[in-house]
Parts: structure tokens; C-alpha cells; sequence
């Protein structure tokens, strides 16, 4: 039997097993911490840049007055930091309930920092 | 200006007491470097908006606005959105990978004194150019605030970042910056509420008066930056610069897991991204109220526009009101920058006698007592250091290194270290070639731009984080092509994202090197 060339070693098969299931699991989590951090990344980065590159160079629409003096620029402004909180909100929530539960299949807790570097 | 001076020592007095209870509870390495990695997420969250908030974001941020309009608006958005890449993609990572420093990660990954070595350059440039230009500062802005010489005013500043963190570590630098975050909000919280008193709730009269009296385009952009790239490329460099700022990494390993890192940074976006918001409104209430002309002959950069503006507030000049409101933001404002250059001071104290002397020239091998000693040590000589280069620094035009180390820490330090979390194949190569470029590119592109020759400049933009990041990246990229594979690198790979995303311990050994 082929698998008998390992069997004098049953308890380095197991760790072996192990290693590879947690590799895996962790694999599924940075699939999933792609999925939903790559979206938002992006998000941000085009409504943050995306405002300096129109204060660059179209200034005439930032003019547009929306109430009062307040103009399309001072209001665009006003919504990142809207958003920036909003989707930091959203990210600790969705990692609260998804991801943390992911690394701790992948990793249970009391095994973690059992070396401190 | 009495009252500055003894609202000043006040708080001098109460971070001395601290720094005093501190050291009592400071002598392993991980309370010095990392204060136990006890905080909570509040804690952390506050001493992060005290590290992050330098007097050019308390002060600067409204003169910017009360002079040149909607460029200071969009100056104090940055810092915040900023913060949206460190808590996607940096935080949590880094909490679970590292112990005190950069140099942790990269070393953990790679393996190699090579690639230590090209980090631990990459975290003094960047806090060193910090450094220098905010104790310059400081000298400038005390002198102003209390009249004391600025020569005494830096050797001042310097000595009590020396005392705070050569005896109290981390836990004192922590506690001082959680102290400077909550004056800093008290005062911004009582400003805009005099503010809004002012105007009848209505701030919709502050843009209308701004504009009525200085013309539409103080609410346009381009008053300040007037090459169209630069607002991009300062917007850029704000978003990749703070992750890559190694005196901010290091608050992350000031908390006990992943879950608390994450937290805490959505409490620094709160309480920093109010006080931004507000400097908007303070700068507009500054330029009606207080008038641009008073704010220059008071200062030419706009520096003293917010505690003119609160002294106005309390009841003008020569009252008292305006007297007591001047001496508590004034305070305030040296409080700020002993917070900021003590938190510089402990991480360049990471990277030399952490990063440098115990991991690269002993090679990991000292006993703890040794190593508390050294970073003691490291500290006060970092600290003379620092001393010294301010008063040098007086006179000299320090601008240029503000936006260098942000400018550096985007395009060397951050490509580095996102490649090293998230690459399978990046290398020892990679790490030595996106540090080179990174750093080669921002020094020389910010020596022949705007800041450094005025109207000689060769290269057009102020900041050249633009060019220097796609370039760090560039050099990180080639650098892993041109080294090869290294296969025994990549199959640690695994065991690697085991513990930068799951958060295990003790699966990679201790690199021998």
C-alpha cells in the first residue's frame, strides 16, 4: 500500500491535514476580504481623487451654487466625509460578522499568540 | 500671553505626573515599544487622533482656509479619507503580523538582513523629515505663542519628549497624546459653539459673508495649489502617505488584537473627521469675523488663526475672556506638537534600536534588560538629535520636508508593505528595489520642485507623489522580476496569510539571520 510509506508517521499526516484545511480556510478568507475590500477601495478612491482631479480642472462645475453661497464643491466635500465614515461603519460591521468568524474557523482563538514573537 | 504660559504649565505638570506613573510600569520591551499592547479601542482611537492631528492639521488647517478658501477645506478632508486605506487594508494586517515596528513585518515576510535594512532606511528618512520640520515649528510657534527665544523654545519642546518617552514609553507618549486629542476637542467643541451662537445657528451666513466680502473665487479651488496635478497628487499623497507613516503603524500594536485595531480607527475617524469639519468652519468664522488682514500681519502662513479667532470669541483683545480663550488654544497648540514629536521620537527609537541594533547587528540576540536599555538609550540621543536640527533648521525653508516624508512614505514605504501582506512572489528584490525608487524619486522630484526653489523650480508640482508612488511601485515590481524566484519565500507564503489575516502565532519561526 502506497500510504503505508507514511503510516510510521500518523501524527505528521494529522498536522499535515490540519495545515493544509487551515490553509484553505484562509484562502476563503482573503477571497471574501478581496470581494467586499476591493469595491470600497475603490469607492473612496474615486470620490476622494475623483473631487481633487474636478478641483483641478473643472472648476466651473464646483461653482454651481446649491443652497445659498454654498456651491456643488463645498457639498461634494461635505459628502466624503459622509461616506468615508459611512463605509468605515459598514467595513467593521461586515468584518464583525462575516470575517471574524472565517479566521476564527481558520485559526480558532485560544490558539492564537501561543508564540510571541 | 501669561495666560498661555500658565494654562501651558498646567498641562506640563499633569503629563509629567503620567510620564512619572508611566515609567513605574514600564520595563519590558512590549510596555516600552507597545505599552503592554493593553489599550482599548477608545484609548487607542484618541491617542491615534492626538499622533495624527500635527499643528499643521490644528492650526495650519484654518489659516489655510481663513486665507486661501476652499484649498484648506480640501487640505483637512485628506487626513481623513486617509484613513479609509489604513483601516481597508493596513490595520488589522499589521496588528496581526508585526511586534513593534515596519521593520517587524518585513522581516517576518522576507527573512533577510537585506531587506531589514532597506526598511529600517525607509522609516528614519520618512520620521526624520518629520521630525525636523515640527520641531522647527515648534521653535517658531512657541516663540510666538509665549515670546520665549526660539532657540530655548525647541530645547524645550525637545527635553520634555525626551523625558516623556525615555522614562514613560509608549504608556507615557499614549497618555500624552490621549490628553492633547481631548484638549484639542474641548477647544474645537467650544469655538464651534461660540461660532454657531454667533451666527444664529445659521452656517449657511458664514460662506455667504466670506463671499460677499472676498469675492467668489475664496469659495473655488486653485487659490493655494494652483497646478491642477497637485491637488491630485496631494490627495494621493495623503491616502497612501498616512499608511505608510511608521510612527502611526506603530499605534496599532498598542492594542491586544485585530478586532480592537479596527475599532479604534473608526474612533479616530470620528474624532479627527469632526475636528477637520471644523476647521473648515473655523477658518470661514476666522476670515469674516477676525479678517484676513489682522491673520497676516499676525502671522504670514495663517498660523495663529485660530487662537486669534478664539480670542475674538471670548470677548476681543485686552479682555479677559479673550485672554483666557487665547492662552487655552495657544497651549493647546504646544501640547499638540509635544505629542506629535514624542510619538516620532519612540518609533525612530523602534527602528534603531529595535529594528537596526538588536535585529540586524545582534541578530536578535540580547537579553530584554539590555534591549529597554538600549531603547532608553536611543531615545535621548534621537531626541538630541532632533534638538539640534531645529535649531539649525531656524530660517531655513522647511516646507520641502513635510511633503517629502509624506511623500516618501506613500511611494516607498507603503508599496512595500502592502506587496509584502498581499504578494505571493514579492521578494527581497522587490523590497530593496520599490524602497530605492520610492525614496530616490520623492527626494530628488521634491529638491527641484516649487517647495525647494521657488520660482527656479525644474519640475513643476509641490508634491510628486503623482510620479514617485507608480515609481515606488514600479521598482517593487521589477526589482521582484529581476531577483528571481525564491521558492522557499513563496511556500512560507501561506503560513504568512495564516497569520496576517487569522491573526496565528508561532507558525513561522523566528527568523535566523
Amino acid at each position: 500500500m502506497r500510504s503505508g510509506t507514511v503510516s510510521n508517521a500518523p501524527s505528521r499526516r494529522r498536522e499535515i491535514a490540519k495545515e493544509s484545511a487551515q490553509h484553505i480556510a484562509v484562502a476563503a478568507l482573503v477571497t471574501a476580504k478581496v470581494a467586499f475590500v476591493m469595491p470600497i477601495t475603490i469607492i473612496f478612491l474615486v470620490s476622494y481623487i475623483g473631487l481633487t482631479a474636478l478641483a483641478g480642472f473643472a472648476k466651473g462645475f464646483l461653482a454651481l451654487k446649491v443652497i445659498g453661497a454654498v456651491n456643488v464643491g463645498f457639498m461634494l466635500i461635505a459628502g466624503n466625509y459622509a461616506l468615508a465614515w459611512l463605509l468605515a461603519i459598514i467595513y467593521v460591521h461586515v468584518a464583525n460578522t462575516t470575517f471574524d468568524p472565517m479566521a476564527e474557523r481558520a485559526f480558532p482563538l485560544p490558539n492564537r499568540f501561543e508564540v510571541s514573537q | 500671553m501669561n495666560a498661555t504660559l500658565g494654562i501651558f504649565v498646567v498641562i506640563l505638570i499633569v503629563t509629567l505626573a503620567i510620564t512619572y506613573w508611566a515609567a513605574k510600569h514600564t520595563s519590558t520591551t512590549s510596555e516600552f515599544y507597545a505599552a503592554g499592547n493593553q489599550l482599548t479601542a477608545a484609548q487607542n482611537g484618541f491617542a491615534l487622533a492626538g499622533d495624527w492631528c500635527s499643528a499643521a492639521a490644528f492650526l495650519g488647517f484654518s489659516g489655510l482656509t481663513a486665507l486661501y478658501g476652499m484649498d484648506g477645506a480640501f487640505y483637512a478632508l485628506g487626513p481623513l479619507m486617509a484613513f479609509c486605506t489604513v483601516l481597508f487594508l493596513i490595520a488589522e494586517p499589521l496588528r496581526n503580523t508585526g511586534k513593534y515596528t515596519l521593520g517587524d513585518v518585513i522581516r517576518v515576510r522576507m527573512q533577510t538582513r537585506t531587506s531589514l535594512l532597506a526598511v529600517i532606511t525607509g522609516t528614519i528618512v520618512v520620521n526624520f523629515a518629520y521630525l525636523m520640520p515640527q520641531m522647527a515649528g515648534a521653535g517658531v510657534l512657541v516663540k510666538l505663542l509665549t515670546g520665549i527665544s526660539y532657540d530655548w523654545a525647541v530645547i524645550f519642546v525637545g527635553a520634555s519628549m525626551i523625558v516623556y518617552v525615555a522614562f514613560g514609553g509608549m504608556l507615557a507618549t499614549t497618555w500624552v497624546q490621549i490628553v492633547k486629542a481631548a484638549l484639542m476637542l474641548a477647544a474645537g467643541a467650544l469655538i464651534l459653539v461660540m461660532v454657531l451662537v454667533l451666527v444664529n445657528f445659521d452656517l449657511l451666513t458664514l460662506f455667504r459673508d466670506a463671499q460677499t466680502r472676498y469675492g467668489p473665487q475664496f469659495l473655488l479651488p486653485a487659490n493655494y495649489l494652483r497646478n491642477p496635478f497637485d491637488q491630485i497628487s496631494l490627495g494621493l499623497g495623503f491616502v497612501f502617505g498616512l499608511a505608510g507613516l511608521p510612527h502611526v503603524m506603530t499605534r496599532f500594536y498598542t492594542v491586544p488584537d485585530a478586532k480592537t485595531a479596527r475599532r479604534s480607527v473608526v474612533w479616530v475617524m470620528f474624532l479627527a473627521g469632526a475636528f477637520f469639519v471644523g476647521t473648515t468652519l473655523f477658518g470661514l468664522a476666522a476670515a469674516n469675523f477676525v479678517g484676513q488682514d489682522v491673520i497676516r500681519v499676525a502671522d504670514r502662513g495663517g498660523n495663529l488663526t485660530l487662537p486669534l479667532l478664539a480670542q475674538y470669541l471670548g470677548g476681543g483683545k485686552g479682555t479677559l475672556g479673550g485672554e483666557i480663550m487665547l492662552g487655552f488654544v495657544s497651549a493647546v497648540a504646544v501640547a499638540t506638537i509635544l505629542a506629535v514629536v514624542s510619538g516620532l521620537t519612540l518609533s525612530t527609537s523602534g527602528a534603531i534600536a529595535h529594528d537596526f541594533y538588536v535585529n540586524w547587528v545582534k541578530r536578535g540576540h540580547l537579553e530584554e534588560h539590555r534591549q529597554v536599555w538600549i531603547a532608553r538609550t536611543s531615545t535621548v540621543v534621537i531626541g538630541v538629535l532632533a534638538i539640534a536640527l531645529g535649531i539649525l533648521a531656524q530660517g531655513v525653508n522647511v516646507a520641502v520636508l513635510v511633503i517629502l516624508a509624506i511623500c516618501v512614505a506613500a511611494s516607498a514605504n507603503f508599496p512595500v508593505l502592502t506587496l509584502s501582506l498581499f504578494w505571493r512572489r514579492f521578494n527581497t528584490g522587490g523590497v530593496v528595489g520599490g524602497m530605492l525608487l520610492g525614496l530616490v524619486s520623492s527626494v530628488v522630484l521634491a529638491m527641484i520642485g516649487p517647495a525647494m526653489r521657488g520660482a527656479d523650480a525644474i519640475w513643476p508640482l509641490v508634491n510628486p507623489t503623482i510620479v514617485s508612488m507608480p515609481l515606488g511601485f514600479l521598482g517593487a515590481v521589477l526589482g521582484t522580476l529581476l531577483a528571481g524566484r525564491d521558492k522557499e519565500n513563496e511556500a512560507r507564503f501561506g503560513a504568512f496569510s495564516l497569520r496576517v489575516h487569522a491573526g496565528s502565532r508561532g507558525r513561522i519561526a523566528a527568523p535566523e539571520f
